[in-house]
């Protein structure tokens, strides 16, 4: 399962799963997001091509705004995947402590 | 030993499968390193399946059989009554492209290829089905490669 909501400080926290389940619940809560949005991501465990494209598909819009996203807290499968899909040169990732 | 269940050719199937490939690492004591991996091969194979298999027959499913292998575990994915296609086959995404040019999908086999030790397609006539069989271990590919 995906949670996604607003943290402290405009941070969005997104836990769990990202897979093609739960894309459109968080593709809708993130369609919401304006300017520079900093998404923690300590808590999430999973993420499939899917979940890639709601990340892609937000950069986009956030940029063309004058905006970005930056993903926090990511683990070491989120950033195998990043790295492998060229994501991390497109999205500011920040590892996991 | 392997275990198989047939899946309802749905993206909602997919916290079953996920508690499929889980429950069966557990009883099978395989190392849980590779489950993040390996579901994430499942995912992108199933829902390919679901999304190009459209013009299946009706009513059909989707049978995943894992087995305990290596440390590791293979796995096939068969879908029946459906048109051949090899993914195996299937260029690699532009990674390198800046983010204008960039647009979801694509992505998937791209990155099964680089997750998995090895994977092969074969297509049985007879039953029209689709088989793709992937293998994963701790010492695998990726893990010795690195990215």
């Amino acid at each position: 399962m995906l949670a996604i909501e607003q943290g402290e400080q405009g941070v969005v926290v997104v836990k769990g799963r990202l897979d093609a389940a739960q894309c459109p619940a968080a593709q809708s809560f993130l369609d919401k997001a304006q300017g520079t949005v900093s998404l923690d991501c300590s808590g999430l465990e999973y993420i499939s091509s899917a979940g890639l494209g709601v990340l892609l598909k937000t950069q986009k819009r956030l940029l063309a705004a004058g905006g970005k996203l930056r993903l926090t807290g990511v683990n070491r499968h989120l950033q195998d995947i990043f790295q492998y899909s060229g994501f991390d040169q497109i999205l500011e990732i920040e590892p996991a402590r | 030993m392997s275990e198989a269940r047939h899946f309802r050719r749905s993206f909602d199937a997919l916290p079953e499968i996920f508690g499929f490939t889980e429950a069966f690492f557990a009883r099978q004591g395989v190392d849980r390193e590779i489950l993040t991996a390996v579901d994430f091969v499942v995912e992108e194979l199933f829902t390919n399946m679901v999304k190009y298999g459209a013009a299946a027959d009706p009513g059909s499913e989707v049978r995943i059989e894992i087995e305990a292998v290596g440390g590791g575990v293979e796995v096939v994915l068969a879908d029946s009554g459906v048109e051949p296609f090899d993914v195996t086959k299937v260029p690699d995404a532009d990674t390198g492209a800046p983010i204008e040019e960039r647009r979801p999908g694509g992505l998937g086999l791209h990155l099964i290829r680089r997750l998995v030790d090895s994977w092969d397609y074969e297509y049985v006539v007879e039953r029209r089905e689709s088989r793709i069989r992937f293998k994963k271990t701790p010492a695998g590919k990726a893990a010795q490669d690195g990215p």
